[in-house]
């Protein structure tokens, strides 16, 4: 038997290792995604799956009835404002805390253990918690808006209003996101080479210099990976969204997650479901790509 | 050669076995070798219900030795989503227990079967045909209900008296109900919290949308025609949201609330008035025990041109044809169920609501609730919603337009087009 050179006998191997996961990837990635495509493009009900029918093509009418009803453009809205608004707070607040952890603040170890309860809580919790604060009847928000008010404000009610429910959720979600991304921006931040940072102390330069001309670059890597997966995460919320508003008032916060759940699962017509999610998948190829090229990351080595 | 046709013959039969205990059985059950009947029931997730169901399980298997209940359960959101993706996958539950408003969505899916074909005629016949009617599709009956109730009006006869009215008469009319508020809305509860005087629920919620139905039918309005197309173009469509406008304006109403929420409400004395479902009864005393000192119920409201009709809601049976052995064990577990000897202790204590079958109509549990006596009437004054495949999705519509009209401060015209172009694409 002849026996392979060792370049060959690496690359089958390799090809052998990966090819469970390039499998498993085709089943439940890759055919998923082509199969909710096609049907995006068929009048496909649950009696289709009840049946075993195959879908009809329905001539784009999953697509058209989305655009005439007026939910999508809505909907599209609402995703992209509360994505920017938890983006922005998330990171802000995240670096912040990571920061203040990070400068061998007394408790730091007690804090960051603490500061990890809410990621740990699980999505529907947070969101049934959120809404006994937000109650507009005898909810802790609405005590202390009150309280704080001087009696003035009375009636303050965070998800009955159109105007602010998004912003309750946004509340919801921030509060329960943060610590991760805290965490990561925290591990970055311990990375930073600190003969740099001495050097321009020595070189006399601020605080401010040094975090914005040594720390944020040398942190670039984690805080884009960090950015991706908290746009894909609140790309795509659901819980939240169902448990606390179920899209209300007035379709405030409906975002594509909900419109898609109400298309194919209140609706029962998958079809229009598929087109929804279509849609929303490549909004969500099309932003990742968008802020993978706008963030490219330097290479401080 | 030979190993390969032994592998295959192993194959054929292991696979025969698998496949012999498909769905379709049709051999005899027997204590020995019971037949399983899969009855998919949310209300054993929901505090309150589980002894009861637990004493059916118990009750129905001592009396059917030869049948066995498997409860699928899920939450009341996810069951019917449950149920569905069962049967994708090739695994069909014999028995729903859900609402009146599921059976459009059951039967356009091609899972309900007619109730005719699996539960014996002489036992279907003794329900009042006005209530089956609302089961009805296409000549065929989709739906069996233990009880019934339509959205009736409780009130608080305390506040009442608080408020200088009379308890033994509650408003008939809503102008009769807007004078009420005025006084009642003065009132403050023990601790000072504001009272609202009257309460109709308008969150994202499917049961909301019948709720808001049962509104509009109060003042004669209409909302599908009779082929189930939409039909919004009359008054007392109009009226309704243009009176759940001017309750917002004064602040009786409860704004974007669920039924829970008002049930909250109600029991804690914040609440005078409010439309529900007979059974949500039972979500208030489970929060106030002493609720029926100071509950009492009256017939839905009339509002312009209308006579104060209402939609008739109920917990029903959907069945599903699984075959001859499991299509009895689904008759006898129909009919062991809504009997006056399994359902009285559970309608005095637990459900207040309206028998639907009419031997059953004189069960002490009926004739003696002082929280039900006042709105007895208003079970004859019901009206069928036409079949519309899309009713759930429709239902959230409604509430999107009650929002709209109130938290959003939306002309009732402007908000009204704007259901119109997102419900008429989903008929």
């Amino acid at each position: 038997m002849r026996s392979l050179s060792k370049k060959k006998g690496d690359m089958y191997y390799a090809v052998m290792l990966t090819i469970p996961a390039l499998v498993l990837a085709l089943l439940f990635i890759f055919i998923p995604i082509v199969d909710s495509v096609i049907k995006s493009f068929q009048e496909y009900k649950v009696r289709n799956i009840i049946a075993g029918l195959p879908g009809e093509w329905n001539d784009f009418e999953n697509y058209k009835n989305i655009f005439i009803s007026g939910s999508l453009p809505t909907a599209i809205a609402n995703t992209f404002t509360f994505v920017v608004i938890v983006i922005l707070c998330q990171f802000i607040l995240g670096m912040a805390l990571a920061l203040v952890l990070n400068s061998n603040v007394r408790f730091a170890r007690f804090f960051r253990s603490i500061m990890m309860t809410p990621w740990v809580v699980p999505t529907v919790i947070s969101a049934l918690i959120w809404m006994w604060l937000f109650q507009p009847q005898y909810g802790l928000v609405k005590y202390f808006v009150q309280l704080f008010s001087g009696g003035e404000v009375t009636d303050f009610a965070m998800l009955n209003n159109p105007d602010t429910a998004l912003m309750g959720v946004s509340i919801a979600a921030l509060w329960k996101q943060i610590p991760l991304m805290t965490l990561l921006l925290l591990a970055g931040l311990q990375n930073v080479p600190q003969d740099i940072l001495e050097a321009a102390t020595i070189d006399g330069a601020g605080s401010l210099r040094k975090f914005f001309s040594i720390t944020l670059p040398y942190l670039s890597p984690v805080v884009k990976v960090s950015i991706s997966m908290s746009i894909i995460e609140n790309f795509k919320q659901f819980p939240l969204f169902w448990t606390m508003t179920g899209g209300g008032p007035d379709g405030a916060t409906t975002n594509l997650a909900i419109l898609s759940y109400r298309e194919a699962f209140v609706s029962m017509n998958m079809g229009s479901g598929a087109a929804v999610t279509t849609i929303w998948m490549a909004l969500m190829i099309i932003t990742i790509g968008v802020y993978n090229k706008l963030f490219r990351t330097q290479d401080m080595s | 050669m030979k190993k390969l046709l032994v592998f295959a013959a192993i194959t054929l039969m292991v696979m025969a076995n698998v496949f012999a205990g498909g769905s379709g059985e049709t051999s005899e059950a027997t204590a020995d070798s019971p037949v399983t009947l899969k009855v998919a029931n949310y209300a054993l997730l929901e505090s309150g219900y589980e002894d009861f169901w637990a004493g059916v399980k118990e009750g129905f298997e001592a009396k059917y030795p030869q049948y066995k209940i498997e409860w699928v359960t899920a939450p009341y959101g996810e069951i019917l989503n449950q149920v569905i993706n069962m049967a994708g996958g090739g695994d069909r539950v014999d028995v729903i227990f859900g609402e009146e408003s599921w059976v459009p969505q059951l039967y356009s899916s091609g899972l309900a079967a007619p109730v005719t074909s699996i539960v014996d005629e002489a036992f279907v016949s003794d329900f009042d045909p006005a209530v089956m009617d609302v089961f009805t599709i296409d000549g065929d009956i989709y739906g069996i209900p233990l009880y019934v109730s339509p959205f009736i009006l409780y009130y608080n006869t305390e506040l009442f008296e608080q408020a200088g009215l009379d308890p033994a008469n509650p408003p008939k009319t809503y102008d009769e109900m807007l004078a009420a508020a005025e006084k009642l809305s003065q009132l403050t509860d023990a601790n000072g919290n504001k009272v609202y005087a009257f309460g109709q629920t308008t969150a994202s919620v499917v049961v909301s949308g019948n709720a808001l139905i049962s509104m509009i039918y109060n003042f004669g309005g209409n909302v599908f025609t009779e082929d189930g197309q939409l039909d919004v173009d009359n008054e007392g469509f109009r009226q309704a949201f243009e009176m759940l406008q001017l309750l917002d304006e004064k602040g009786y109403n409860p704004q974007n609330a669920k039924l829970k929420d008002l049930r909250n409400l109600f029991a804690l004395g914040q609440l005078a008035m409010y439309y529900d479902q007979s059974w949500g009864f039972n979500g208030v005393s489970s929060i106030n025990p002493d609720a029926a000192s100071f509950t009492a119920s009256a017939a839905p409201l009339a509002g312009g041109n209308g006579t104060g009709e209402a939609v008739l809601c109920s917990h029903c049976f959907i069945v599903v044809d699984n075959g001859e052995a499991r299509n009895a064990a689904t008759n006898a577990f129909v009919q062991y169920v809504i009997s006056e000897e399994v359902l009285n202790d559970y309608m005095t204590n637990i459900t207040p609501a309206y028998p639907a079958k009419n031997s059953m109509a004189d069960m002490e549990a009926v004739v003696n609730s002082g929280v039900l006596k006042g709105a007895s009437e208003s079970i004859s004054n019901v009206r069928k919603v036409p079949y519309v495949s899309a009713m759930s999705d429709i239902s959230l519509d409604l509430c999107t337009l009650a929002q709209a009209v109130t938290v959003s401060d939306t002309p009732v015209d402007e908000a009204i087009d704007a259901f119109v172009r997102s419900a008429s694409v989903k008929l």
